[in-house]
C-alpha cells in the first residue's frame, strides 16, 4: 500500500516535471523550419567550418543524418568544442533559431563518437 | 580454427536446449536422473563456450585477420594488452564474453547449491538454460564472432580512445555485473516455478548477487574515472543513457540486497523481492538493448544492429513470463508476518527500498521519455541534466540520511526514546559539522551543505558502531584492541562489511557534493608568459611543445602553478593528434592535492597556430574522495563476500524452517 501510494505520487510528479519543463524537443535540421523555441538539434556537420568558438563563434552547417534532405541549418556555436568535432561528424547542440541562424547554447555540443562497437566507415575520413 | 569456434557455439546451443527441455520435463515429472543430466548439460555448456572463447582469443593474439572480427577490431601494431581487450571491443566478442560469464555463473551456482537445495535447483536449471539458449542462439545465428573472410594485410585497428588501460577492466566488470544478476533471477523464477518460496533462493544466491553488484559498482567507478582522466571535459558522470543503463540495475540490486535481509529475518517482502530481482535482470538486458539499438542519442554511439530487436523481444518475453509466474504464485508469496511499526528496522529498510526504487525509476523515465514522447507526440523530447540532478537530490539525500538511521533502529518496534539515545551523538556531530561548514561559507550551495551534514551524521553512526562493537568484544575477553576489532569484523562479516560499504558511500557523497556543488571554473585565452587565476591558484602559461610519438603528435602547453606563495611545479595540458585515425584527443592536466583531495584540472581547449591557448580550468574540491570511495567499496564488498562457513550453516538451517519468522 505504501509502495502503491508512493508510486502513484511519483508518477504524477514525473509527468508534471517533464511537461512543465526541463525537456527540449530533439529534432533534425529539416524539421527546424522557422520554429523558434528552444530545441535540441541533431545533425551532420557540413562545411565550411569557420570562426573561433572562443571568440565571435564557430560557424558551420548542419543537415539531416538520414533521409538525404538537402535542408541545411546555419549554426553559430561558442564554448568548448569536443575533440571529435569536424566536417562529416554527427553532433547534437541545444539552442534556438534567431533571425535565420541557429544560435547554440555555449558548451552544449556533444559529438557522437565513432565508438568501440563501430567498425571504421568511410565517413570517418570525410 | 573458425570451424571449431562455430562448432563449439553450436554445441553450447544444443546443450542449453537440452538442459531447457530435459530440465523442465524432469522438474515437472520429478525424474531425478533426468534432472541431474540436465544440470550436467548446463555445466558442460560452460566447457564448450570456453572452447569458443579460447578460439577467438587465440585468433586475436595471432592476428589472424581471416577472422572478420579480428580484422575489424585490431591491427598488427596494436599492443598485446589491447589486442586482448578487443575480445570485448566489438559486439560479437562481447556477446561471447557474456555467454561465457553466464555459463560460468550457471555452472558455479548449480554445483554449489544442488546439494542442499536440490528441489529448488531442479527448477532453476531450465530458467538458466533458457537465458543461455537466447545468447547462444544470437551468437550462432545473428552475430557470429567466427565469420571469416580473405585475410587483409592489416586490420582496421582500434579507436584511440579505447586504447587505454581502463578498457581492459571497465567493460568486463560491467559484464560480470550484468550477467551476474541472472543468478538471482534464475533462482527467483526457479522458486516461483517450484512453489518453494521460502528464503532458500535468497541464501543460495546472496554471494552471487553481492558479487555482481560489487562488480557493477566498481566497473562504473572505473568508467567514471576513465571519463574524468581521459575524456577530459571536466566531469565524471554525464547522465548519459548508456551510463544510466549501468546505474539502474545497480540501484535495483542495491535495493534488493537490503530488502533480502528483511525477508531472511522476518519473512516479509517476498513479492517485493521477487519483483526487484525481475526488475534488476530486465534492466541489465535493457541496458544492453539501449547500447545496441541506437534508439537514444548518446555520447557513446554504437553500431546500430539487428541485435536490438532481439533483445527487446527477449526482455518483453522474460518480463511477461516472470510477472505471470508471480501472479500465479501470489497466494504462496503472502508473507507470514506483517510490519508492526513504522519506526523499526524493517520500516527503515522499506523506506530505503522505496527511495532507491524511486531513483531508479526516475532515471528509467528520463531514459525512455525521448522514445515515449516520440511515439506519442511524434517528436522526441530530451530531459536534461537538471532533471536528473533534481531527482538525485530529492531521493538521494534522504537515502543518505537513512543509511545512518536504518542499521541502528531496533527490529519490529523501536521507541522514540531509544532512538533519541542512539542518535544523540551522531546528531550532535552532524549539527556541529553543519554549523562549522556554514560559518566557513558552505551555504553557497544548500544541497551541498545538506549532503555534507548528512554524511557527517552517517559517518558518526558508523564510527560509533565499530567503537561499540570493539568495546564489547574487548569486554568479552579479546586480548588487545586491534584483536577485538578484527574479531568483531571476522565474526560478523556481513554486517561490518556492510558498514564499510556504507562508509564508502559517504565518501562518494562527500566527493560528489564537493566537486559538483562547490567547484569553480575559469576560462582565459593566454599568450605565452601570461597568467590566469582561479581560487588561490595562479597559472602561468610558460611554453608550448610538440613531440612526435609512434602513432601521434603530442602538443603540450606547460603551465607553472603556484598557490599563494607556494610553488606547486609545472602542469602539462594539450592535445594528441592521431595520425592514422585522423583524430584529436584532449590530454588534460590534473594536479591532485593529496592532503585535501582537491584537483586542479586544466584543459587546453583550443591551441592556435601562433601559440595562444584557450584554457579552461576547474578547481574540484574533494573529488579524489570518489576514487578513494571505490577502494573502500571494494574492501567492504570483499569483507561481506568472504566465505563464512558458520554463517552459511546458520542461514541454511534457518531457511529450512519454512515460514517461521526468525527474530533476534
Amino acid at each position: 500500500m505504501i509502495a502503491l501510494s508512493v508510486a502513484a505520487v511519483l508518477a504524477i510528479f514525473l509527468l508534471y516535471t517533464s511537461i512543465a519543463g526541463g525537456g527540449n524537443p530533439s529534432i533534425s535540421p529539416s524539421e527546424l523550419g522557422s520554429r523558434s523555441e528552444k530545441v535540441q538539434l541533431a545533425g551532420l556537420v557540413t562545411g565550411p567550418v569557420r570562426g573561433d568558438a572562443h571568440a565571435a563563434g564557430l560557424r558551420f552547417g548542419l543537415r539531416d543524418i538520414e533521409g538525404g534532405s538537402p535542408a541545411t541549418v546555419k549554426v553559430l556555436y561558442t564554448g568548448s568544442v569536443p575533440d571529435l568535432f569536424k566536417k562529416g561528424r554527427h553532433i547534437v547542440v541545444d539552442g534556438q533559431l534567431r533571425s535565420g541562424v541557429f544560435v547554440a547554447e555555449p558548451g552544449s555540443m556533444i559529438t557522437k563518437c565513432p565508438s568501440k562497437y563501430a567498425p571504421k566507415t568511410s565517413d570517418d575520413s570525410a | 580454427m573458425p570451424e571449431l569456434g562455430r562448432a563449439a557455439l553450436v554445441v553450447t546451443l544444443g546443450l542449453a536446449l537440452y538442459a531447457l527441455v530435459a530440465g523442465a520435463a524432469a522438474a515437472h515429472l520429478g525424474r531425478r536422473r533426468l534432472a541431474l543430466s540436465a544440470q550436467n548439460a548446463l555445466i558442460a555448456a560452460f566447457g564448450s563456450t570456453l572452447v569458443a572463447a579460447v578460439v577467438l582469443l587465440t585468433a586475436l593474439v595471432r592476428h589472424d585477420f581471416s577472422f572478420t572480427y579480428v580484422a575489424r577490431t585490431t591491427s598488427e601494431a596494436l599492443p598485446t594488452g589491447y589486442t586482448i581487450s578487443a575480445f570485448w571491443g566489438g559486439q560479437e566478442g562481447s556477446l561471447l564474453l557474456w555467454l561465457l560469464v553466464l555459463t560460468a555463473f550457471g555452472a558455479a551456482a548449480i554445483r554449489l547449491n544442488r546439494g542442499w537445495a536440490k528441489s529448488l535447483v531442479v527448477w532453476v536449471v531450465p530458467v538458466f538454460a533458457a537465458v543461455t539458449v537466447f545468447f547462444s542462439f544470437l551468437l550462432v545465428a545473428v552475430a557470429s564472432p567466427f565469420a571469416t573472410q580473405v585475410a587483409p594485410a592489416d586490420g582496421a585497428g582500434m579507436t584511440p580512445s579505447l586504447q587505454n588501460p581502463y578498457m581492459l577492466a571497465h567493460p568486463p566488470l560491467l559484464y560480470l555485473g550484468y550477467v551476474g544478476l541472472t543468478v538471482p533471477f534464475a533462482f527467483a523464477l526457479g522458486a516461483l516455478l517450484s512453489g518453494q518460496l521460502d528464503e532458500r533462493w535468497l541464501v543460495a544466491t546472496r554471494r552471487f548477487t553481492l558479487f555482481a553488484w560489487a562488480a557493477l559498482g566498481i566497473g562504473q567507478l572505473l568508467g567514471a574515472h576513465w571519463a574524468y582522466v581521459e575524456v577530459g571535459w571536466g566531469g565524471y558522470y554525464a547522465w548519459d543513457p548508456v551510463e544510466n543503463a549501468a546505474l539502474m540495475p545497480w540501484l535495483a540490486a542495491t535495493a534488493f540486497l537490503h530488502s533480502v535481509m528483511i525477508q531472511e529475518r522476518r519473512g516479509m517482502l517476498r513479492i517485493w523481492n521477487v519483483l526487484l530481482v525481475i526488475l534488476a535482470f530486465s534492466l541489465s538486458l535493457f541496458g544492453t538493448f539501449l547500447t545496441r539499438s541506437g534508439v537514444v542519442n548518446s555520447i557513446h554511439s554504437f553500431t546500430q544492429s539487428s541485435i536490438g530487436a532481439w533483445f527487446l523481444a527477449f526482455i518483453a518475453l522474460s518480463v511477461a513470463v516472470s510477472l505471470a509466474l508471480v501472479f500465479w504464485r501470489l497466494p504462496l508469496l503472502r508473507s507470514p508476518t506483517k510490519l508492526e511499526s513504522p519506526i523499526s528496522r524493517e520500516a527503515a529498510f522499506l523506506y530505503n527500498n522505496l527511495l532507491l526504487l524511486a531513483l531508479c525509476l526516475t532515471i528509467l523515465w528520463g531514459v525512455v521519455y525521448p522514445m515515449l514522447s516520440e511515439a506519442v507526440r511524434g517528436e522526441a523530447v530530451v530531459l536534461g541534466r537538471s532533471y536528473y540532478d533534481f531527482f538525485l537530490r530529492i531521493f538521494g539525500l534522504p537515502l543518505l540520511l537513512l543509511m545512518g538511521i536504518g542499521p541502528l533502529v531496533a527490529w519490529r518496534r523501536a521507541s522514540l526514546r531509544a532512538l533519541l539515545t542512539t542518535f544523540r551523538w551522531p546528531t550532535a556531530v552532524a549539527l556541529v559539522t553543519g554549523a562549522v561548514l556554514l560559518a566557513l561559507g558552505a551555504g553557497s550551495s544548500v544541497p551541498g551543505l545538506v549532503a555534507y551534514t548528512f554524511s557527517a551524521f552517517v559517518a558518526a553512526t558508523i564510527v560509533l558502531e565499530f567503537a561499540r562493537g570493539t568495546r564489547a568484544r574487548k569486554a568479552l575477553g579479546a586480548s588487545s584492541w586491534p584483536g577485538a576489532f578484527t574479531s568483531l569484523i571476522a565474526r560478523n562479516r556481513r554486517r561490518y562489511g556492510g558498514y564499510v560499504v556504507h562508509a564508502s558511500i559517504v565518501l562518494l557523497a562527500v566527493g560528489i557534493a564537493g566537486s559538483s556543488a562547490f567547484d569553480s571554473v575559469a576560462e582565459a585565452k593566454l599568450e605565452r608568459g601570461q597568467s590566469m587565476e582561479i581560487g588561490d591558484y595562479t597559472l602561468l602559461y610558460r611554453s608550448l611543445d610538440e613531440r612526435q610519438v609512434s602513432n601521434a603528435t603530442e602538443i603540450r602547453a606547460t603551465l607553472d602553478v603556484t598557490r599563494g606563495d607556494r610553488d606547486l611545479g609545472a602542469l602539462e595540458a594539450g592535445k594528441n593528434a592521431y595520425t592514422i585515425e585522423q583524430q584529436v584527443s584532449n590530454e588534460v592536466g590534473i594536479r591532485s592535492d593529496r592532503l585535501t583531495g582537491e584537483d586542479l584540472f586544466v584543459i587546453a581547449e583550443q591551441i592556435d597556430p601562433d601559440g595562444t591557448v584557450y584554457f579552461r580550468v576547474f578547481v574540484k574540491p574533494l573529488v579524489n574522495l570518489i576514487w578513494v570511495a571505490g577502494v573502500v567499496f571494494l574492501l567492504g564488498s570483499v569483507i561481506a563476500l568472504w566465505p563464512d562457513a558458520r554463517e552459511q550453516r546458520r542461514l541454511v538451517a534457518r531457511a529450512g524452517e519454512v515460514g517461521i519468522p526468525a527474530t533476534r
